[in-house]
């Protein structure tokens, strides 16, 4: 059962829910230029940025994934009304994904190795990917586990995915488990080397779409056992029905033009969640707005749902957040259960020529009312990485 | 109840470093690893050492159990532990990129800055499509990748899974670690160790290697002892039961005896060889005492790790046929 959301994304530094939610909805974007690193030297400058200033990003915390992770955990602590007093430390673990993890601490010190002085001075202990789950579980007291999961931009969800193992096979009761990455240089320049970013905004399943453009954020959930949650009287928002990784076995870099791992892994996961295809009312896409991603998605779903992927909604909020790598299967979760929640399915902005070879129902740039009992939150990355959610909304 | 785990395969791959094999060695098992995969269609180009180990230990591994490949099918998945194995390869790739902008940026380095990368060169070379995921827990990620693995295997979610930790030490890392922690990182070099599990269910009657009878975790203040009573617990084992001790783990070895023996386990304990291997130490150490107790089939070891930072990880495992 999921308890608890917290989000950190470039619509709300300062980590209000309400307000990312609203954001999303209203098709809001967060495109703009790049201000984190010097970008006058790529023929690329454009991205999703949070305030780091709202996001109180200062003094011995100097890395923004540390900073981004905090305040979304925290928050969604807060949103699952889980006094720490009560959790049993041996019952609660922490899954982090992430593909960056410190990365913006480690180009600090490179930048500075010519300095010794300087350099020493960079806290390299922000650096390591384990050390946002590490830095969590010490805050939160969770002694089940600190997972860290690196499935590049299936992290997040992947994350989820382990966390709901994690309780379904009884070994814990309470799981914080979500995905974290920052902006920086080293990500950017080798997106911009493989050419797959866009030189003015992200359109997903759009014809004239030119790329994605790189995002940063936060997102946890609280998941928790049916038993525990009930013991407390917890709201439930929804809960994490089904779940699967399947790889593509073909490329580095490029997904299986047909999508043939992330339909495995769709089905997989609607098979794990006991859900008929024709059951889900919602895709989260992973949408990135790339030609080769909307292509091989679109053939995926229709791998998957057969007729029924023209009636279902499908949409993408990379156009209004760019694509945040680790935290971005989080936020896609979290998305899916705040449709649950207010029977509201967010638009895929700035889809304004249909691309013929994406076919199905993107909710064009408008957000739409519906009643979501089900969905589907699928991520893909490189190395061929798919992973895919089926959330169940919680009984009427 | 227990629920066991056959480990049907399993390969190393060493090269560099303290103890390891001959860099020929390696180089010529790699050539004709190379060579089975070219010749069944697979050609596969590496770019950093740290593939071509963990390239190797699974060709090994998959070899061992008899597994023909490439597979082409959702049933073996890959859980594999990689953290600082990607650190000198990202530092290298970021100061070209300082120094000469996008042209320092090159797109065939790029991909080896995210750990995923490994397990993702083994799904494409041997065709691999079922689950695939990559821990990164420093020391543990290996023991990580192990427990994922099982949960998979328990939970029926997989026949077959792949499973392990590799790296590669960079002397900038071993540096690095030295200024951080004083600690002696030993010479540069690359490991990788990798198994394939199986349930004892599985339908296919090859041997085992030896078996995992159990694997617990934990993060805190007793997360040695705390991990140590829950992997015995796992595999319902009293403590007096456990017959050695194999200790990979970079941290002060006193404290960890101290709370290995508060479980009330008295077995000799050793620490491992690989302990310097970081990702790659939990699962060679489980090689090592598999390797160990080869002839004596009932004997148990207990496999103890940790990390700095997430904690400890235990597993229970006997070698032979079982």
């Amino acid at each position: 059962m999921v308890t608890g959301l917290g989000v950190v994304s470039p619509l709300n530094s300062e980590g209000d829910l309400e307000r990312f939610w609203t954001s999303v909805c209203a098709g809001e974007t967060a495109l703009g230029e790049i201000r984190a690193f010097d970008t006058s030297r790529y023929p690329y400058h454009v991205g999703a940025e949070i305030d780091r200033e709202r996001l109180g990003l200062s003094g011995a915390t100097r890395e923004p994934a540390w900073r981004m992770a905090e305040v979304a955990c925290a928050r969604a602590l807060t949103h699952a009304g889980i006094p720490p007093s009560t959790l049993d430390p041996r019952r609660a673990g922490i899954v982090v994904g992430t593909v960056l993890g410190g990365t913006t601490t480690g180009e600090q010190y490179i930048r500075a190795e010519s300095r010794e002085r300087e350099r020493d001075a960079v806290p390299l202990a922000q650096y390591p990917l384990r050390a946002v789950a590490a830095l969590l579980a010490r805050k939160m007291g969770f002694a089940a586990c600190a997972l860290t999961v690196s499935t590049a931009c299936a992290s997040g969800t992947d994350a989820i995915g382990l966390a709901y193992r994690r309780i379904a096979s009884g070994g814990a009761d309470v799981m914080m488990a979500g995905g974290v990455d920052a902006l920086c240089e080293l990500a950017f320049s080798g997106f911009a080397a493989l050419k797959a970013l866009t030189t003015d905004t992200v359109r997903p399943f759009s014809r004239n779409r030119t790329g994605l453009a790189l995002g940063e954020g936060a997102a946890f959930l609280v998941l928790e056992s049916a038993q525990a949650a009930a013991r407390r009287g917890a709201s439930v928002l929804g809960e994490i029905a089904g779940y699967a990784s399947r790889a593509d076995a073909v490329h580095l870099t490029a997904p299986h033009r047909e999508g043939r791992g992330l339909a495995a892994a769709a089905a997989a996961a609607l098979r794990d969640g006991g859900f008929r295809p024709d059951a889900i009312d919602y895709v989260s896409a992973h949408g990135t707005g790339t030609t080769y991603n909307d292509a091989m998605e679109t053939i995926a779903l229709k791998t998957v749902l057969g007729n029924y992927a023209h009636r279902v909604a499908i949409s993408s909020i990379k156009g209004a957040l760019g694509h945040a790598f680790g935290a971005a299967g989080a936020i896609e979760a979290a998305t899916c259960l705040l449709a649950m929640r207010d029977g509201i399915i967010p638009p895929t902005i700035n889809l304004e020529e249909p691309d013929p070879a994406c076919d199905l129902d993107f909710v064009p740039n408008r957000a739409r009312q519906a009643t979501v009992r089900a969905a589907l939150s699928l991520s893909a990355g490189f190395g061929g990485q798919n992973a895919v959610l089926a959330i169940r909304a919680p009984a009427p | 109840m227990s629920h066991p785990l056959r480990l049907v395969g399993f390969g190393i791959a060493r090269t560099g470093g303290d103890g390891a094999e001959e860099t020929g060695g390696f180089a010529d098992r790699l050539s004709a690893a190379l060579s089975v995969l070219s010749r069944a269609g697979a050609h596969v180009r590496l770019v950093h050492s740290i593939e071509e180990a963990a390239l190797l230990a699974t060709h090994d591994a998959l070899r061992l159990a008899g597994v023909r490949t490439p597979l082409g099918d959702n049933d073996i998945g890959v859980a594999l532990g990689v953290e600082e194995g990607i650190d000198g390869i990202k530092a290298q790739y970021y100061r070209d990129v300082v120094k000469d902008g996008p042209l320092g940026a090159s797109p065939i380095v790029f991909p080896l800055t995210t750990p995923n990368t490994l397990a993702a060169r083994i799904s494409i070379a041997f065709d691999l499509r079922g689950e695939n995921v990559t821990l990164c827990g420093g020391t543990l990620s290996g023991a990580h990748a192990l427990g994922r693995a099982m949960e998979v295997l328990r939970d029926g979610r997989a026949p077959a899974m792949l499973a392990g930790g590799a790296t590669f030490l960079s002397r900038e890392f071993l540096d690095a670690l030295s200024r951080v922690s004083g600690s002696e990182g030993g010479p540069p070099g690359c490991a990788a160790c990798v198994f394939l599990l199986r349930t004892q269910a599985s339908t296919d009657t090859g041997g085992a290697v030896g078996q995992i009878l159990g694997y617990a975790e934990a993060v805190g203040a007793t997360d040695v002892r705390d991990a140590v009573h829950a992997c015995l617990q796992d595999a319902v084992l009293a403590p007096s039961q456990v017959r050695s001790v194999r200790v990979a783990s970079a941290c002060d070895p006193r404290v960890l005896v101290e709370s290995i023996r508060g479980v009330g386990v008295e077995a000799p304990m050793l620490r491992s060889p690989s302990a310097c291997w970081h990702s790659a130490s939990f699962p060679l150490a489980v090689a090592e005492a598999i390797g160990q107790d080869a002839d004596m089939p009932r004997d148990l070891t207990l496999v103890v790790g940790s990390d700095c930072l997430v904690g400890a990880a235990a597993a229970v495992v006997r070698g032979g046929g079982c």
